[in-house]
This record gives structure tokens, C-alpha cells and sequence, in this order.
């Protein structure tokens, strides 16, 4: 039994050792880089590091120009959430989520419902949260070389540590995943309802144009705002880990004993006995206190505490293989789906674009194609009047309040003689 | 609230297409326009003027 929890022991403190003071800045980044990757895939737009307080509403100000952030999303993989701006005060969930049970508005509006069901609850009930599901995500790990696909999750290198290999493969699924949004007409309305309220403090994110060296055309630095309006969550994370080989190579000299002790299949071994103690030292590791540090006979060789904010459970193990499930306390938040909104001059925003395509590369095409009609009489006379300084301004002024706030190029050559009649009879001729 | 982006047009004659991509590119937000041929009618080119708020040549699918 001694040399039991001395296994354990070493065990927790090599996972502990290995995830995080052993790891170098650029293992963690990659971490970061690979697990967004895995949600990417999933045409999501991965979270990191995942949490639990972003929500439909939340609008986030964006100063980096689009190349600049396509340029990032790709290096990292996520796009860091700064400057919250924020939280719209969302009404709709009852009309869009109609006949579904426990979503409404006010206090009813989700998550706060499921996280906390009533004020005195601490456990979260996403039982009636809208379901969604993610495919098994299939990664390789080894202690040498880093994660080919590494997963923030603590169950990686805790099953490492119990194969006691230098390398393995695995797969990860996530489990007790949840969804839920508002149409983005929702964000539409209350972020332009914010932004009227708002305007003084957007003018300071006007598209500017620094000052350029050299030739070329100076580029207009343009500011966005991203609102959420649907996010992800899991709860639930289990991890499988096959080992490549039995034993890692000579380089892991001090490193536990091997995993036969969890052979579940070794008559010798009492496999319910091994798990039930394993189990506790994860437990054990993630709490403030261990229980068992008096029964170690040696409190200081404990390791620091892991399981922030959630707690592994060794779930099957022989001695190619452990699987564990990892619970979060709440579900978090894994990924999201938003809009951007360009700022414009006078703190207007543009119509919105989808995220995930500006992220993407994905060429956002502007509207719906319109023949195009020639250019009539009164298309004649706005083009050159529209050349005169400060006309731009007035005809788009002009369209917002008559013209159903359509653009110049569609009002001049698109389907709609009639609204360039009365542009021109009230922008050219004048009110007479 | 800003206006609508520019729509794409279809069937621009060929003089017309710089008229059409100077009212396009009065919206700063268009970065991109494609010039596509669509069918010469009557002897005369006419084309698909497509603006774009991102680069179209990255594209991802």
C-alpha cells in the first residue's frame, strides 16, 4: 500500500510538474493555438482560455485592422477577448425559444437560469439548455516534443503520467455541450439602440488614416465592434489516451512506476482498490486541503492544487490505456459566433458582418446582386453634383431618412427610378 | 444607423463599369470589387461588378 501511494504521489506530482512549471511559454501558446484549432474546425470561434462569463450581448472592441486579425487568428488560432465594451441588455429569448420550457426574459433569460436555478442553488442545471454536439477530436502527445493537438484540459497530462509513457495517442470528446443565441436581428436592434446612446464615445474610434512614409496609399485604420450573439458551452470532457509504448525510454529514469499496477486485467492487482485511490488523489489534488497529507506522512511532498475550478476522474484504465472524465463546476464557454460592426464617422456603425467569415477568409459579398438599369436622366445629374465637396454627405443623409438607407451605387444604377426622382428634386432642384 | 453596403450589379456594359466601381468604392468599407465577364450582348461586353468588404482571394470556401 506504501509503495501504492508513493506511485500516486509521484504520479500527481508529475502531472502537476509537467503541465505547468515544466512548460515552456511556447508549449503553452501552442496548447492555446491547437485546442482553437480543434474548435475551428467545428465552425466555431474557440474561446481561450475557456470560460464561463461571455454570453449573447457581450460586444467587444476590436482595433486591429481585419488583415491584421486574420493575421493573428491564424497564428494563434483564437482571437483574444479584450475590451469588453458592454453587455446589451438582450430581451427576445421567450419569443425566440418559444414553447421551450424554463427560457424567458428578465430573470428568466438564460444562462443565469440554468447556472443558477434558484439564488441559494450551487449546482447549475442545464438540463433544459438547448443541446449541441461536437465530433471526437483525435490528437498524439508526447513528453519529449510537446502536444501535436493539446487540449486545456488537465486529464492530458495526468494520463500521461499514469501510462507512463513518452508518448501516446488519444482522443477527446466533449460532452454535455450546450448552445444558445438570439438572432442577430436581436443584437442588430439593441446594438444600434447603443450606439445612438453611444455616439460621443465611438467618435474617438473614427476610421483614421496615420500618417504614411514613402509612396502608396495610406490604409484607413478602421475600428469594429464584435457583439456575441451565440455561444457554446461543454460541461463534460473525456480524455483517452493510448499509449504508444508500455514504458517511456531511458530519459524518464525517476519518473513513477509503470502503469501494470492499474492492469485491471493483472490478477495481482486490486484494480477497484487502485482506482477508488487514484481517484482520491486527483480529488485530493484540486482541493485546497488534502485529506491524505498526514496519511502520505509527509505533507510538503504534496503538489500544488490542479483542478481549478473542475475535477478528473480516472474512468477506465489497462496498461495501454487510461480514459478519464473531466467535470467543470458550470459548463464553460468553448466558442462563439458575433457580428462585427464597423465604426464609422459621427460613431455610426456599418451593417454587420459575420465573424466568422471575416476570420475565415471567406469573401463577405456585400448584398444580393441587382441588374444593373443604366444610368437614367436624373442618374445623369446626381453623379456630377455628387463631386461637389460636401454632397456625399448630404445624399447619404438624404438616404438614410428617405431612401430606406440603401447605398449610393444601388440608388444610382439599381432598380429605383423613383427614389432618384426625389433625390433629385429635393437634393438638386431644391424644395420649391 | 450607416446605409446598406453596395449590391453587386450584373450586366454593366463595359463604359459603365467605371462609373458603377467609382459609386461602389464611395463606401469605404468596400476593399475589393470583381470585374467578371457575364456575355456580350449585342456586341457590347457586359459584366458582374462584385464588391467585397474582404479580401475575396483568401477565400476559405
Amino acid at each position: 500500500m506504501v509503495r501504492l501511494i508513493g506511485m500516486m504521489l509521484g504520479v500527481a506530482v508529475g502531472l502537476s510538474g509537467c503541465a505547468t512549471e515544466k512548460m515552456s511559454g511556447e508549449q503553452l501558446a501552442r496548447v492555446a493555438k491547437d485546442w482553437s484549432l480543434s474548435i475551428r474546425a467545428s465552425q466555431v470561434i474557440p474561446v481561450y482560455p475557456l470560460t464561463e462569463d461571455l454570453e449573447p450581448g457581450d460586444v467587444f472592441l476590436v482595433q486591429t485592422p481585419v488583415e491584421e486579425q486574420v493575421k493573428v487568428y491564424l497564428d494563434k488560432g483564437f482571437l483574444p477577448l479584450e475590451n469588453l465594451v458592454t453587455r446589451l441588455p438582450l430581451t427576445g429569448y421567450a419569443e425566440f425559444y418559444r414553447g421551450w420550457p424554463k427560457i424567458g426574459d428578465g430573470i428568466d433569460a438564460p444562462p443565469r437560469v440554468w447556472q443558477f436555478p434558484t439564488p441559494e442553488a450551487v449546482d447549475a442545471d442545464f438540463s433544459h439548455a438547448p443541446l449541441a454536439a461536437f465530433p471526437t477530436y483525435n490528437f498524439s502527445v508526447s513528453r519529449s516534443g510537446g502536444l501535436s493537438v493539446a487540449i486545456p484540459v488537465q486529464s492530458v497530462p495526468v494520463g500521461l503520467n499514469l501510462l507512463d509513457s513518452a508518448s501516446a495517442n488519444g482522443t477527446i470528446t466533449l460532452k454535455d455541450a450546450y448552445t444558445y443565441a438570439l438572432p442577430t436581428r436581436r443584437t442588430y436592434d439593441a446594438i444600434s439602440a447603443w450606439s445612438r446612446d453611444n455616439a460621443e464615445y465611438l467618435k474617438q474610434f473614427e476610421p483614421t488614416t496615420p500618417a504614411q512614409e514613402g509612396k502608396g496609399v495610406p490604409k484607413t485604420q478602421d475600428f469594429y465592434l464584435r457583439v456575441i450573439n451565440r455561444v457554446y458551452l461543454v460541461k463534460t470532457v473525456d480524455v483517452s489516451l493510448f499509449s504508444n509504448r508500455a514504458t517511456s525510454a531511458a530519459g524518464s529514469a525517476g519518473v513513477p512506476q509503470p502503469v501494470q499496477l492499474l492492469n485491471i486485467a493483472n490478477a495481482n492487482t486490486d484494480a477497484a482498490k487502485q482506482f477508488e485511490a487514484i481517484n482520491q488523489i486527483l480529488a485530493n489534488a484540486g482541493s485546497p486541503a488534502p485529506a491524505n497529507a498526514a496519511a502520505a506522512g509527509d505533507a510538503g511532498a504534496m503538489p500544488p492544487p490542479v483542478a481549478v475550478g473542475g475535477s478528473v476522474k480516472l474512468a477506465m484504465a489497462t496498461s495501454r490505456s487510461v480514459s478519464f472524465v473531466e467535470t467543470f463546476r458550470r459548463p464553460l464557454v468553448i466558442g462563439y459566433l458575433a457580428s462585427d460592426y464597423a465604426i464609422l464617422k459621427g460613431g455610426m456603425l456599418a451593417a454587420p458582418t459575420s465573424t466568422f467569415n471575416m476570420l475565415e477568409g471567406r469573401a463577405v459579398i456585400t448584398g444580393k446582386a441587382i441588374p444593373y438599369q443604366g444610368c437614367d436622366a436624373d442618374c445623369a445629374r446626381i453623379r456630377p453634383w455628387l463631386k461637389q465637396a460636401g454632397n456625399q454627405a448630404k445624399l447619404e443623409s438624404w438616404l438614410e431618412a428617405k431612401g430606406g438607407a440603401i447605398s449610393i451605387a444601388d440608388l444610382l444604377t439599381g432598380d429605383h427610378a423613383d427614389l432618384r426622382r426625389n433625390a433629385v428634386k429635393d437634393l438638386i432642384e431644391g424644395p420649391n | 444607423m450607416a446605409l446598406q453596403p453596395p449590391s453587386p450589379q450584373t450586366n454593366v456594359p463595359r463604359d459603365d463599369a467605371g462609373d458603377v466601381v467609382d459609386a461602389m468604392l464611395l463606401d469605404t468599407r468596400v476593399r475589393w470589387i470583381a470585374i467578371v465577364f457575364n456575355a456580350t450582348v449585342n456586341g457590347v461586353d457586359q459584366f458582374t461588378v462584385t464588391p467585397y468588404i474582404s479580401d475575396p482571394t483568401s477565400s476559405g470556401g
